[in-house]
């Protein structure tokens, strides 16, 4: 530590500090501070200067986000899909390759590669690929189930030759059968992306177990199945719920993704932005003006406001599951 | 029931070499009886007591518990108890939990689980502990519920692997009365692993002295501190460590250097001679001169370091009775007791007599 | 997708027959034991086999799941055009073309190809891959060493120098990584596009400062080297005090050359930000002479376009991706660090 005059440390610090609290100040408190106020101005045009630039304070924005016409509700629920399904479906995925990974001897280090190669990966790059991939023509995909016997699948839409599975299920307007076959492989994709991260993080607590917990247990006679659920499992809870919460946040977040596999509007062929997320409108709306020349940016903040508290509430109960069941 | 050990052999592999970390084993366990396996580091000991757990598989050689071959059969068939150096108490799970683990893999009636669970958290005395973490317990606490676990089974075998090695001195001394004691109850048979020679005589009815994966000695403790097989098993027991001295048999004469300090039936040779630091008197009539260079006084002891131009070492050690007058500087006349002294073979390095 | 759940299911299934026919065999004389020590082994071995076979089939599985976008994009990129547009699309490209890499990586190129209309000064590429590059370039070092500036000023007030309010700083410096990012952009966006043009009188749009100065800072490297910093001991400072060391002499001469790790790290991290970064970019950029590298390969192609352009889009793709690959391998010690710690892409 710095000892020395209270006052001319403050000055020190203060100085080291200094860029650090002008950036912050400008681009991150200010912000926080403003989006949250401005999703509470009601015909808000930040374009206007020196005047009173919106009407009236109030909650109009987040009623319009939920009013009648507004897809806002539908891409929450785009969102809230890819949340519940990717998040379980990666975490068990990434666990099982751990343990399956620290299970084996030859070729472990050079499987442990190929599993985190696609960290290092562009997403906008591979999200193309995986549009290739999944093409509702003839793509690899489609070759692969052909090959197999099945029929094409209108993975992306637009092929009307190609079948859309779900028919018949998915019937709602939006949420038809060609929205169920884009949503499988958008969960496929953002899987892939975000097996890496997991899987590292799982393999290496999973080295770091003490193998001695492992063969005490063996001594004891338990089954591998029980081994796992009863000593692996709580022993890497500490990391599960970690990834829980980071994996939770950036599902709810997830915007890279959906537009590189569906272009800059978000949809399948023939479809109207019918694989927007949150944050996709938010973004939309920060952008966009409507057709009178207003701009939105006040019904993006009310977006964000939701998010930031739809996270908030997710990571509280997460916190207070952790509590009981999460050993440290 | 009785463990025998045949021939068991250990290699460890690697691209360029291979280590014979136990090598030709063949030991008799008693049943019932608390037997020590002792060397240092490397010397195979806990490799040995891993392929008796049967989380090791022997290269070579059987492994019979009573008349049954157990050699490759897996460690929860072989109805062992394990207590490992660190415990590996699972962390997540209360003393409760950990004791109740195996009973749960048995399948055992509820009742009979928290029976049990009683019944051995009493012997060990930690039946206060029950619903603590293994973290908020002292290592000696921790000690005992590993060894509660692992009896809990009623196994036919108890090993522990460096079981006092984590506990401060004063706690293992108390620790050590505690497994003995907790032995003799159960009447279990029972094999421990140790690096420490002091904690391995005090408790052992019988140890087994190893080196570099091969029995030196086996027998009861003070037996094989009395007569050791060899220079390795003189040197490795007994604190302060044995004094070694270049001298020779002239005549049936022994001789340290050039000093005559006995007599001996063997012909004439250069020798080894190991003397134990408590083995000497101060005799003004004695041949053997030490000059003394310091004394330490410890207790109903007197401890201490001299020179002589045979010993092995620049210094060697001599404890005497703390009312002897010695004043360092001094140089002194002292006689060897007979049965303190044991002389090597200078090449082989086993005992001649 | 299908497959990924059914091999799920299988494994569960799998664990749980084994499970019960664990059980079935305990029961049987309530104890132990009933076997002969013979069948057990053999039971044992088979089980082993077994296991082996799951996890390896498991694992190879889902490691070609991994490299199955890698495999596609490089086939398809070395395909021509007339191999792409097969009904049945082959595993192999029957011949190499380079044809599509040239086409990505040469502007000209893409000029002569598409007719050479107009002169080349005035065409505008699909894909001008080394002037995306070299925006990223400009962006991503500038970005880079401001951070890292910031962050070492930063990390040492926090870790070395005690002023009163310290602490309460340092929370909220914390308190903002809660807040999601999509908050700073809505403001931000305003801030670089009217703000600055009613006070400065410069826009951010299409603007080299608007996609840098932003992201001069971050919580969160300013966290890492704090931790960084506070594990030197204070005798090291204590001792170049004896020596007459000024403060800012310590900071350059002992602790950056001590935390010198993670400044790689952070300097590695930022740089891969600054190639993948998509949004802010995107946001504020509306001549193609300004785009970076990534949002220079999403406007670039389309997809509504079919499979015409699908042989070039994955050249480029790979030239986007490659980089980075190359990077992993050179440096992956560093990048693993910097991963295992944070869970923050790029």
């Amino acid at each position: 530590m710095v000892e020395g005059k209270k006052s001319i440390n403050f000055l020190k610090g203060m100085l080291c500090l200094l860029p650090a609290i002008v950036l912050l100040g400008i681009f991150t408190f200010y912000p926080i501070v403003n989006t949250f106020l401005m999703s509470f101005k009601e015909g808000y045009n930040y374009l206007i200067t020196n005047e009173k630039n919106f009407e009236s304070w109030g909650f109009g924005n987040y009623v319009k986000l939920f009013s009648e016409g507004n897809n806002f509700p539908k891409y929450l629920i785009n969102t809230m899909v890819i949340v519940f399904v990717s998040v379980p479906v990666s975490i068990t995925l990434s666990l099982l390759i751990a343990v399956a990974l620290n299970s084996i001897k030859p070729l472990q280090r050079f499987l442990q590669t190929i599993f985190f190669l696609p960290y290092v990966t562009n997403t906008i790059a591979i999200g193309m690929v995986f549009s290739v991939m999944f093409e509702s023509h003839q793509g690899l995909m489609n070759t692969l189930i052909t090959s197999l016997g099945g029929s094409s699948i209108n993975w992306l839409g637009g092929n009307t030759q190609a079948v859309l599975i779900g028919e018949g299920i998915f019937t709602h307007p939006f949420f038809n059968a060609q929205w169920f076959t884009s949503m499988i492989v958008l969960l496929a994709y953002i899987v892939w992306n975000s097996l890496p991260f997991k899987v590292l993080i799982l393999l290496s607590s999973l080295q770091s177990i003490d193998k001695q917990y492992y063969q005490a247990a063996q001594i004891d006679g338990t089954t591998k199945a029980r081994t796992f659920m009863r000593i692996t499992v709580p022993l890497l809870s500490p990391q599960i719920f970690y990834l829980l919460i980071t994996s939770f946040i950036g599902a709810f977040k997830e915007y890279t993704s959906v537009v590189a596999i569906f272009g800059d509007n978000a949809q399948s062929v023939g479809q109207k932005n019918n694989m927007a997320t949150v944050v996709w409108y938010i973004y939309q709306k920060t952008k966009e003006q409507s057709l009178s020349g207003y701009p939105q940016t006040s019904l993006a903040a009310a977006g964000a406001v939701i998010l930031f508290i739809i996270i908030m509430i997710f990571t509280a109960i997460n916190s207070y599951v952790s509590k009981k069941k999460v050993h440290y | 029931m009785d463990i025998r050990l045949v021939n068991l052999t250990r290699i460890f592999a690697d691209k360029n070499s291979e280590v014979r970390a136990v090598d030709n084993l063949d030991i008799t366990i008693p049943s019932g009886k608390l037997i020590g396996l002792l060397g240092p580091s490397g010397c195979g000991k806990s490799t040995t007591l891993y392929m008796i757990a049967g989380l090791l598989e022997p290269s070579s050689g059987q492994i019979f518990f009573g008349d049954e071959d157990v050699t490759t059969l897996s460690p929860e068939k072989r109805g062992i108890g394990l207590v490992f150096q660190n415990y590996a108490l699972y962390p997540h799970m209360t003393v409760k939990q950990n004791i109740m683990f195996p009973l749960q893999n048995m399948k055992l009636p509820k009742a009979e689980i928290l029976q049990r669970t009683v019944k051995y958290a009493k012997l060990v005395g930690i039946e206060e502990l029950l619903n603590r973490k293994p973290k908020q317990l002292s290592g000696g606490q921790q000690q005992r519920v590993a060894i509660a676990r692992a009896l809990v089974k009623e196994p036919r075998v108890l090993l522990l692997d460096e079981p006092l090695s984590n506990l401060d001195a004063r706690l293992r001394l108390q620790t050590r009365e505690e497994i003995k004691r907790i032995q003799r109850e159960t009447g279990i048979t029972t094999v421990f692993v140790t690096h420490d020679q002091e904690e391995a005589m005090s408790i052992s009815d019988e140890i087994v002295v190893m080196k570099l994966g091969v029995e030196q000695q086996r027998g009861n403790p003070q037996e094989v501190y009395d007569q050791p097989v060899n220079q390795f098993v003189a040197k490795f027991l007994g604190t302060p460590p044995i004094n070694i001295f270049s001298g020779k048999i002239q005549n049936g004469d022994l001789y340290v250097g050039e000093e005559k300090i006995g007599t001996s039936t063997l012909e004439d040779q250069e020798v080894t001679i190991g003397i134990r630091p408590e083995g000497f008197e101060i005799d003004p009539d004695a041949q053997m001169t030490v000059v003394v260079k310091q004394v330490e006084y410890i207790g109903r002891d007197k401890s201490i370091v001299a020179t002589n131009p045979a010993s092995e070492k620049e210094n060697f050690r001599i404890i005497i009775d703390a009312n002897v007058e010695v004043k360092e500087g001094e140089t002194v006349k002292v006689a060897v007791k007979p049965n303190k002294c044991f002389v090597f073979d200078k090449l082989t390095e086993k005992r001649v007599q | 997708m299908w497959i990924l759940i059914l091999c799920l299911i299988l494994v569960v299934i799998i664990t749980k027959i084994k499970e019960n026919h664990h059980n079935i065999e305990r029961c049987v004389d309530g104890k132990n034991f009933y076997e002969t020590v013979d069948e057990t082994i053999k039971r044992e071995k088979s089980q082993k086999v077994i296991r082996y076979v799951i996890s390896y089939s498991f694992l190879i599985f889902f490691a070609l799941f991994m490299l199955l976008p890698f495999y596609w994009m490089i086939i398809t990129s070395l395909k021509t055009e007339a191999e792409i547009s097969l009904l049945r699309p082959t595993f192999f490209p029957k011949e190499f073309a380079w044809e599509n890499y040239k086409y990505v990586l040469s502007a000209k190129y893409q000029w002569e190809s598409s007719g050479k209309i107009g002169s080349f000064d005035d065409f505008q590429a699909r894909f001008d891959l080394w002037r995306y590059m070299y925006n990223t370039l400009v962006v991503g070092v500038i970005s880079t060493i401001g951070t890292l500036v910031t962050t070492v000023m930063a990390a040492f007030a926090f870790s070395r120098i005690k002023f009163p309010g310290r602490e309460f700083l340092f929370t909220l410096f914390l308190a903002t990584m809660m807040v999601p990012g999509e908050m700073m952009v809505i403001t931000n966006y305003i801030t670089v596009t009217k703000t600055a043009k009613d006070i400065f009188g410069i826009t951010g749009i299409d603007s080299y400062w608007a996609m840098i100065v932003p992201f001069l800072i971050s919580v969160y490297y300013i966290y890492l080297l704090r931790q960084n910093f506070r594990q030197i001991p204070n005798e090291l400072y204590y001792a170049a005090k004896v020596d007459g060391t000024s403060d800012l002499k310590y900071l350059i001469k002992i602790m950056v050359p001590i935390a010198m790790p993670t400044l790689i790290t952070i300097t590695i991290l930022k740089l891969m930000g600054s190639w993948n970064a998509y949004v802010w970019p995107m946001m504020i950029t509306r001549s193609a002479d300004k785009r970076l590298i990534t949002t220079g390969l999403r406007l670039g192609f389309s997809d509504s376009e079919g499979r015409s352009v699908q042989g070039r889009q994955m050249a480029a793709a790979a030239v986007v991706t490659a980089p980075l690959l190359i990077m992993f391998v050179l440096l992956r010690k560093y990048i693993m660090r910097g991963v295992s710690r944070s869970g923050i892409k790029g």
